[in-house]
């Protein structure tokens, strides 16, 4: 029997998902790929099924990226799982390591890794994620801010039989909920290696997700209504709370913020104008605060010049 | 006989657990029992370990009875999966005479049957309710509330819910009914009138999670609305879903009504009003029918006469 299942959820990109599944076949000496084809009307059903070791399942409804994923964890039988995008790529061997280093630490949960960025063809490009991998118990710091990325993980099956399986009220952010959950109970365990390639662009290249906003007034949600109220932090002190509420709050504040720049520069003011009344709705006083800081740092600037000017040298002189 | 799951989530009720399992093992041979513990806090684990050939998960953080169905069917390793609440009670060999109808009918979805209504002893009280429909199509009935069917009567063919997903943790107590409307839009079901399991019916004071009947059933109501939006009802015509959608509006302000009718005279006040208000507020005209005022009239003489400490008179009905 296979160790690990590898599951990828897909809709309508059998022009991709060749790709996917030849890296998880090489990601593992015993993998067990699961796709689950979420509805598509194009041809994935008809390339899908004409690979004999993978296991094929086919949503007649659509279910969603979080309920694809349910699916295919039922229907995977091994002890460790993966999941991976349609459109991204596992690197060879990857698995086989990480399933090593959970075997190796009977009492961790899961193991993630870093990703590489990769471009359109999923070719790696220079920058990778997360910068920092801490490991152990990563609770606190996870309920901040979403440092695991997805592809990167493997995880127990076991674990979900304490923590319950993906929520899909999480939408877009079922897996940072799920890595949450697992977080609270079980030390995590990282590799600094990279064990996958994310087909997306990088920052720098000027396309970003479409609506960010939305994701964190989803994340607010969980934050405040779901994760806070599980046992662990509930546990904790009032002067405890507020400070893990405080993190989170300057973490989404300055991605924001970091959007909000981002948006400005590629040339599209109304978005970034969007995302600023979203940041300002859920965080005033930190959003006044960062433009504060903003306006001061330019009056500064600015002031600096008109001294130089009005200084004989006319700006020249550079002490 | 192909092999069957039968997943039992349960929630703080060591006491009525015990029971639920055994009468499990005597469903069936060969039926993998897998008892899911959604967190609960009192003694269930101890009782759990003591109980024997079943599969115990235990869930450390509560998830929800919808939660606990998908770990249960995380865990399952059957073709065919049931379910049984942890007060209820399967009858013996029920779940081989379902899996032997599903088997002859390779394309239906589950077999739903009847169940044996029972009192908060599970003492059966002679009613069966049982879902009146033809074997074949029933997404219509199913989604008009109008067929019987509980996580208790039906027993699934495990590869559905991998066509529809699985259950749906938004929705609180109704999240069974949800299933079974999805599952019925792509597959015909199986329907068998004889009786499965016993069912403790739900009283305003039993503490079952189905004695919040108005929060259920106005849930109920506001998502019809979503699931008439399933591409074959959608494929209907207009007039088909409006239909429907006052044929659910009827029967769930009907039903309530009825109940907080029945229910007032016994002293159960916060019940039938919160009943009744809901009524109100889903059909005005069908909370305040002429009937429910005659079932006032009727439990209201009853228990006057149980006041007097007179022998109750015989049922007119």
């Amino acid at each position: 029997m296979a160790r690990v299942s590898v599951i990828i959820a897909t809709r309508n990109r059998c022009a991709l998902l060749p790709r996917a599944v030849e890296s998880a076949r090489h990601a593992g000496a015993e993998v067990e790929i699961v796709v689950v084809d979420d509805a598509s009307d194009d041809g994935t059903r008809e390339v899908c099924e004409a690979w004999l070791d993978v296991r094929y399942i086919r949503a007649r409804r659509r279910l969603g990226p979080g309920g694809a994923r349910n699916v295919g964890i039922v229907a995977g039988t091994s002890e460790y799982v993966s999941f991976l995008d349609d459109d991204d790529v596992r690197l060879p061997g990857s698995l086989d390591a990480q399933v090593g280093l959970l075997e190796a630490r009977p009492d961790s949960g899961m193991v993630y890794g870093r990703v590489l960025y990769g471009d359109e063809e999923c070719r790696p490009g220079d920058g990778f994620y997360p910068e920092r991998c801490p490991q152990g118990d990563i609770f606190r710091e996870l309920l901040s801010w979403n440092f695991i990325p997805c592809p990167s993980v493997v995880f127990r099956r076991s674990c979900l039989r304490r923590v319950g399986l993906l929520d899909e009220e999480a939408f877009g952010l079922e897996d940072w909920d799920l890595w949450v959950r697992i977080a609270e109970l079980y030390p995590v365990l990282a590799v600094e290696e990279a064990v996958a390639v994310w087909r997306r662009p990088s920052p720098e290249s000027g396309q970003f997700t479409s609506r960010p906003e939305r994701m964190h007034r989803v994340a607010r949600r969980l934050h405040a209504e779901k994760w806070l109220r599980l046992p662990r932090p509930a546990a904790l002190g009032g002067g405890e709370r507020r400070r893990l509420n405080a993190a989170f709050a300057e973490r989404a504040a300055g991605q924001l913020v970091a959007e909000i720049a981002e948006r400005f520069k590629a040339g599209r003011p109304r978005d970034s104008v969007r995302v600023a009344r979203a940041l300002f709705g859920m965080y005033p006083v930190r959003a006044s605060r960062k433009v504060a800081a903003v306006a001061v740092r330019w009056w500064l600037k600015t002031a600096r010049q008109v001294s130089r000017t009005n200084e004989p040298g006319g700006g020249k002189a550079v002490p | 006989m192909a092999k069957v799951s039968l997943i039992i989530p349960t929630f703080n009720r060591p006491h009525l657990l015990p029971r639920a399992v055994e009468s499990a093992h005597g469903a069936g041979e060969g039926v993998e029992v897998i008892v899911v513990d959604d967190g609960s806090v009192d003694e269930t684990a101890r009782v759990c370990r003591t109980l024997p050939g079943i599969r115990y998960v235990r869930l450390d953080r509560n998830q929800g009875v919808a939660g606990a169905r998908n770990v249960g069917l995380l865990e399952s390793t059957g073709d065919y999966v049931a379910f049984l609440d942890d007060d209820d009670l399967r009858l013996p060999d029920s779940l081989a005479r379902q899996v032997a109808l599903l088997e002859s009918a390779p394309e239906a979805g589950l077999v739903a049957s009847a169940v044996l209504l029972a009192d908060e002893n599970c003492v059966p009280n002679g009613e069966v309710a049982a879902p009146r429909a033809k074997s074949g199509d029933v997404f219509w009935q199913v989604l008009e509330l109008n067929l019987f069917l509980l996580p208790d009567s039906v027993l699934v063919r495990k590869s559905c819910f991998f066509e529809v997903g699985l259950f749906n943790r938004r929705l609180a107590g109704i999240d069974d009914w949800d299933m079974w409307a999805r599952i019925a839009e792509l597959r015909p079901f199986v329907i068998d009138e004889r009786p499965v399991s016993i069912y403790r019916s739900p009283s305003p004071t039993s503490g079952q999670g189905s004695s919040h009947l108005a929060r259920h059933l106005h849930a109920a109501f506001k998502h019809q609305a979503r699931l008439l939006k399933l591409p074959r009802a959608q494929a209907a015509p207009e007039q088909r879903r409006r239909a429907v959608r006052a044929g659910l509006r009827r029967r769930v302000s009907d039903t309530l009504s009825w109940r907080a009718a029945e229910q007032l005279p016994r002293g159960h006040v916060h019940f039938a009003t919160s009943n009744f208000l809901t009524a109100l507020r889903i059909s005005p005209l069908w909370a305040a029918r002429p009937t429910h005022l005659r079932v006032f009239w009727k439990n209201s003489a009853a228990q006057l006469r149980r006041w007097r400490g007179r022998p109750e008179a015989p049922d007119a009905g």
